[in-house]
């Protein structure tokens, strides 16, 4: 290895050709980094139009509000699919600890505290039970997980009976804070939106700032080499599912703490949601990487969409229908461009 | 139109002024070149020459940006690969492009339509029989039955022959088509295609491996820089006057040559670093013992399958050690893992480094400080890494190894062979590992590449590390190695040390097995 000064060269190269070499303002490209961007700004934008309503801040603060459980989830659900894997789980975990957590407080008064104590360990073992099956059985992570999210769905209807559970009166104040209390001194929002922004700044700071997050992209992108290269594939794998089954737990909480009553299959209606916004932010990042903004860039579309139309006035079959169409479209923008490269 | 064109007969394939930009690239400068029916033609050139894109644009993945095709004598318009196969090209590809869940009968017929009954349902019988005829004309015993996935490598690239053959093809382009298969397996794919020559079918013939060019091909074509710089008949080349058209420059050094000019002797005086006691595993290693002294270049010789591989997985702990001791240093590795390996000093450049050595989608950087991380902290004992620490160290690595990439943040999915190759050898020097294990550094890798690469080798055991070399081309061992281990059916049967180390040896112990 005697070179000295080395020119890097352009892979796979000859040499410089006459065309093509000029920087050159590419509309498709841009248009497929920015998809999602642009399908979110031009909905803002129509439903301003349409209802100056929408943009008004207590709108904001609503849908905020109600997007949080929402964004807890798709955030821990961005940990998983980084590594390569799915968890379906997600929505059992979070519909039998919501169910678990005001059943012990409402039927048999116990503290709010040992009730969240026991949803948070019920959330972790679900995890790790998930992670012990996918990482260190090597079963695969969509029908395991689909597995246990049936059996929880089961088990949900166990604790519930498969009734709504509503009791606002037995409800603790300090636990009713939780989902609609407007924490001392930052008043602007209420407490979910805050735990959620919260988990968001650590989940970002764990998988783009530190030595773990490169190590759980590594695994997303080749196990075996991440492996070879000293990675402990197995615990990061794991931990993933421990880190969801927490989450899960977290929003179980918001949720009841903010309705004061515990739904059945309350999770099974975010669980598309919570995808459809990993997937969205995946495709705004410029690699399609699963990444924490992304996500919560997902989670403000969808609601920002939702918010929308119910402002309009639409009804659930229109709001679904535009709904999957505008995701759609995102996606098109994004597929557009990159089939190009 | 060509010189190479017997009189009166009409050449199969013409291609004449094609040339193919990539932005900031001339992949194919006005490549003029014709293929007679019936022949075998040598594709030989650096990674990078432009051999792929043409290829690339003979079967239709590619449009070229100018000249033509022509397929006896009419003009021929590619628009998608579907075109090449109904114009009878057929094109089996380094990394089999074959469905593992299929059979054999199916992925033979696959693309070209199954016989039906009652135009809806698929003839079984038919199509089992139909592949059976085409993959009979290879003279191989294939049950058209088997899952494609249970097939050796080399069953899998002959299956892939019968596709052709089935879908009429008059041009077989085979691309690196002896990688990763045995001595018998190679001899055998040259004899089906000498068979299909004869059969009036043009076979072009793709390889970095200049003995197969020599021994199969009857013309070579040579590219360099995205140009056809020669086309000549095969007897008028020798190995030298080949690898001069290959680099551009004058550079033909035989592997005794290299032995000899650089010195190689036998091993150094120097303690021991790495030890290996009877080492056996669930991989067919059985029993295995070596040793390895600082500055000292271990060469492990031996057929495909002999266990090569499989004997420094278990000795890395990348596969389960079920018997023996490793010792590093003096001081035995206890748990079998590979994170334990390397924290006793051990490195492991895995054999495939597509799906054991780079994460693809990384950047230069990120694969090249993966192993060491926690070295590039922003502060020691937080666990954030520090982007200006691994710039500094991807910069510095790239620098040394001249990886050519133009910037350490270029995904290394884009880099060329040689230079992935090259960020898997930059991950364990920045590792700081002091046993190196290079398990088939040069595969897919060109002639100046190679030679880089024993530089490294070279250059790490003058720094005083040890480092272990497995190599399928017996001729790179004795071009570098002090001493050569030779391994048979997972045991080592053979040991060649300084002078003694050359290829017939090697060859004679290998083969003194059976």
């Amino acid at each position: 290895m005697a070179e000295t000064n080395t020119v890097p060269v352009p892979p796979e190269s000859a040499k410089s050709g006459s065309g093509g070499s000029r920087p050159r303002f590419d509309v498709l490209s841009f248009i497929s980094t920015y998809g999602v961007f642009i399908t979110l700004v031009a909905c803002i934008v129509i439903f301003t139009v349409l209802d100056s309503d929408f943009i008004e801040i207590d709108n904001l603060r609503t849908q905020l509000g109600l997007a949080a459980p929402l964004l807890m989830l798709s955030l821990g659900l961005t940990v998983v699919l980084a590594m390569g894997d799915f968890d379906l789980s997600i929505a059992g975990t979070l519909s039998a600890s919501a169910a678990a957590i005001v059943v012990l407080m409402v039927n048999h008064d116990w503290p709010w505290g040992l009730a969240v104590m026991v949803g948070v360990a019920f959330g972790l073992g679900i995890g790790a039970i998930n992670g012990l099956l996918v990482s260190y059985v090597e079963m695969p992570s969509f029908i395991t997980t689909l597995a246990t999210f049936l059996i929880l769905l089961g088990v949900e209807y166990m604790i519930s009976d498969g009734r709504n559970i509503t009791g606002a009166a037995d409800m603790p104040d300090l636990y009713r804070d939780l989902g609609i209390g407007k924490p001392e001194p930052l008043t602007e929002f209420t407490s979910p939106v805050w735990i959620a922004a919260g988990l968001a700044i650590i989940l970002w700071l764990m998988m783009s700032k530190t030595e773990l997050g490169r190590y759980m992209y590594a695994i997303g992108g080749n196990p075996e080499a991440a492996r070879l290269s000293g990675i402990n594939v197995k615990a990061l794998r794991a931990l993933g599912f421990v880190v969801v089954g927490f989450v899960a737990v977290i929003a179980a909480v918001s949720q009841t703490a903010r309705t004061a009553s515990s739904i059945p299959r309350v999770g099974i209606s975010l669980l598309l949601s919570a995808y459809a916004a990993a997937f969205l932010g995946a495709a705004a990042s410029r690699q399609g990487l699963f990444n924490v903004p992304g996500t919560v860039l997902g989670v403000i579309f969808l609601q920002a969409v939702q918010s929308g139309l119910t402002i309009l006035g639409y009804d659930r079959d229109i709001l679904d229908i535009s709904r999957g169409s505008i995701l759609v479209l995102a996606m098109l923008l994004t597929a557009l461009g990159a089939k190009r490269r | 139109m060509t010189a190479t064109a017997p009189a009166g007969a009409a050449p199969l394939l013409e291609v004449s002024g094609v040339t193919k930009r990539y932005p900031g690239v001339l992949a194919v400068d006005d490549v003029t070149l014709s293929l007679e029916p019936g022949e075998i033609v040598g594709l030989v050139g650096k990674n990078g020459a432009g051999k792929s894109t043409l290829i690339k644009i003979i079967a239709g993945a590619e449009r070229a940006d100018e000249g033509h095709l022509q397929l006896n004598g009419e003009p021929l318009d590619l628009h998608r690969p579907h075109d090449a196969t109904v114009a009878g090209l057929a094109f089996v590809h380094q990394d089999l492009q074959d469905v593992g869940d299929l059979s054999v009968a199916e992925n033979v017929r696959m693309g070209i339509g199954y016989p039906r009954r009652l135009g809806l349902f698929v003839d079984w019988a038919e199509l089992r029989r139909q592949a059976a005829e085409s993959i009979a004309r290879l003279e191989v015993e294939i049950d058209p039955r088997q899952l494609v996935g249970k097939l050796s490598v080399a069953q899998q690239r002959l299956v892939m022959i019968a596709r052709g053959l089935a879908q009429q093809a008059s041009l077989l382009v085979l691309d690196e088509p002896s990688a990763s298969l045995t001595d018998e397996e190679i001899e055998h794919l040259f004899a089906v295609v000498r068979r299909l020559r004869d059969d009036g079918i043009t076979v072009v013939y793709v390889s970095h491996r200049l003995e197969e060019i020599f021994e199969l091909t009857e013309r070579v074509l040579v590219m360099r820089n995205g140009e056809l710089v020669a086309d000549e008949p095969t007897t008028s080349l020798d190995r030298g006057s080949l690898i001069s058209h290959i680099t551009g420059h004058e550079h033909a050094q035989t592997a005794s040559e290299r032995r000899a000019s650089r010195g190689v002797g036998g091993r150094p005086e120097a303690e021991v670093v790495l030890e290996v006691d009877g080492v056996s595993a669930d991989t067919g290693v059985r029993d295995c013992s070596f040793d390895v002294r600082k500055g000292e270049i271990l060469g492990l010789g031996g057929l495909m399958g002999s266990g090569r591989t499989e004997l420094v997985r278990a000795v890395f702990g990348a596969d389960h050690r079920k018997e023996g001791s490793v010792r590093v240093h003096g001081a035995e590795i206890s748990d079998n893992h590979p994170s334990v390996s390397m924290s006793a000093g051990l490195a492991l450049l895995p054999e495939d480094r597509k799906t054991q050595g780079n994460i693809m989608d990384f950047s230069v950087r990120n694969n090249i400080t993966l192993a060491s991380l926690d070295r590039h902290r922003v502060r020691p004992k937080t666990p954030f890494p520090s982007p200006r620490s691994e710039k500094l160290a991807a910069d510095r690595r790239i620098d040394r190894l001249s990886i050519a990439t133009p910037h350490d943040r270029q995904l290394v999915r884009l880099l060329s062979g040689g230079n992935q190759q090259k960020v898997v050898i930059a991950k364990w020097l920045e590792q700081g590992a002091d046993v190196l294990i290079f398990d088939e550094p040069t595969i897919g890798v060109d002639v100046d590449g190679k030679e880089e690469i024993y530089d490294i080798m070279e250059e790490l055991a003058a720094e005083g590390k040890a480092v272990v070399f497995i190599s399928s081309e017996f001729s790179e061992l004795v071009g570098v190695c002090h001493r050569v281990l030779v391994l048979h059916e997972g045991r080592i049967v053979g040991e060649l040390e300084g002078d003694a180390v050359s290829e017939p040896a090697i060859v004679e112990i290998c083969y003194s097995q059976h």
